[in-house]
């Protein structure tokens, strides 16, 4: 198997991750890669409390790069979250070489402007976004499976590569 | 004995939608805060449980939908440091109502022992008599 969903969302494991995309998808192992997650054994502790059918293995980014190719062979599918497109792109730099990433959920903070009903993004998170169209990374905006997968660029097109 | 006071967060509208129903079989619920995850970031989400049960003197009850959701996650980690608050996850309309029934009796951690029990008892099979 290999990497089945690598995914955006700033609830990182939450109900649509481990209901609706792990009924559908069944992941062996939820990588939750964040170095603030990674530092909290409490935080850490929670999290993998959170999806009983999948083992989920929070580390860091370092971390999760250098794991991306051993687990792109393993047996059995996983997933990796990350909670925002800054932290999907160093991730991508450091090693983990993704092809299609999925916003699933980046909620209304301030200085944000609406996507969607799901997607807010800052000028940084357009950064990201476009930095990660120009090294091939397809942008998909998706937040349950029954959805429709949509381009990021189609609904803000201040995404669009340069 | 005071009474032990409760949130209610869950996914959509269905925490409003459970105190309608609760207010139907009971009566008027009060004393009971509702909160929606809808459209709320995790760190949204927390802040907004925190406020909620940061008046809360002697602890209370946060109730959620389900194990593994954004709001039994950040209720989780506000009643983390908080030992009298007790986090209660799939709420249904029988341990809620028991919940209205028994909160001015019992203290925070009986009531959440008892309705421990009273959930899973709620849940029942009734299969036709062949």
């Amino acid at each position: 198997m290999s990497w089945l969903l690598v995914r955006v969302d700033d609830r990182l494991i939450h109900g649509q991750v481990v209901v609706a995309w792990g009924a559908r998808l069944r992941p062996a192992r939820i990588w939750v890669a964040d170095d603030g997650v990674a530092a909290s054994e409490w935080e850490r502790d929670l999290l993998q409390s959170a999806a009983p059918d999948a083992e989920v293995r929070v580390a860091t980014l370092a971390e999760t790069a250098a794991a991306w190719e051993g687990e792109a062979a393993a047996a059995g599918g996983a997933f990796l979250l990350v909670r925002d497109l800054p932290t999907a792109l160093a991730l991508h730099d450091a090693g983990a070489r993704f092809r299609l990433l999925n916003l699933g959920g980046l909620h209304y903070a301030p200085g944000k402007d609406k996507v969607n009903e799901y997607v807010y993004l800052d000028a940084r998170d357009r950064d990201s976004a476009r930095a990660l169209l120009a090294r091939g990374v397809v942008l998909e905006v998706q937040d349950v499976p029954a959805a429709r997968p949509v381009s990021l660029a189609s609904l803000d097109p201040a995404c669009a590569a340069t | 004995m005071s009474r032990v006071p409760a949130l209610v967060a869950m996914h959509a509208d269905l925490a409003a939608a459970l105190i309608r129903a609760a207010a139907r079989v009971y009566g008027p619920v009060d004393d009971v805060e509702v909160l929606s995850n809808e459209g709320l970031s995790r760190d949204a989400l927390e802040r907004a449980i925190a406020e909620r049960v940061s008046g809360w003197r002697e602890g209370g009850l946060v109730f959620t939908d389900f194990w593994g959701g954004s709001c039994n996650l950040c209720a989780a980690s506000v009643a983390r440091g908080r030992g009298e608050v007790v986090v209660l996850s799939g709420l249904n309309l029988p341990t809620f109502l028991d919940y209205l029934h028994n909160r001015d009796q019992l203290r925070v951690d009986e009531l959440a022992d008892r309705l421990l029990q009273k959930g899973r008892e709620s849940i029942r099979l009734q299969r036709a008599a062949s």
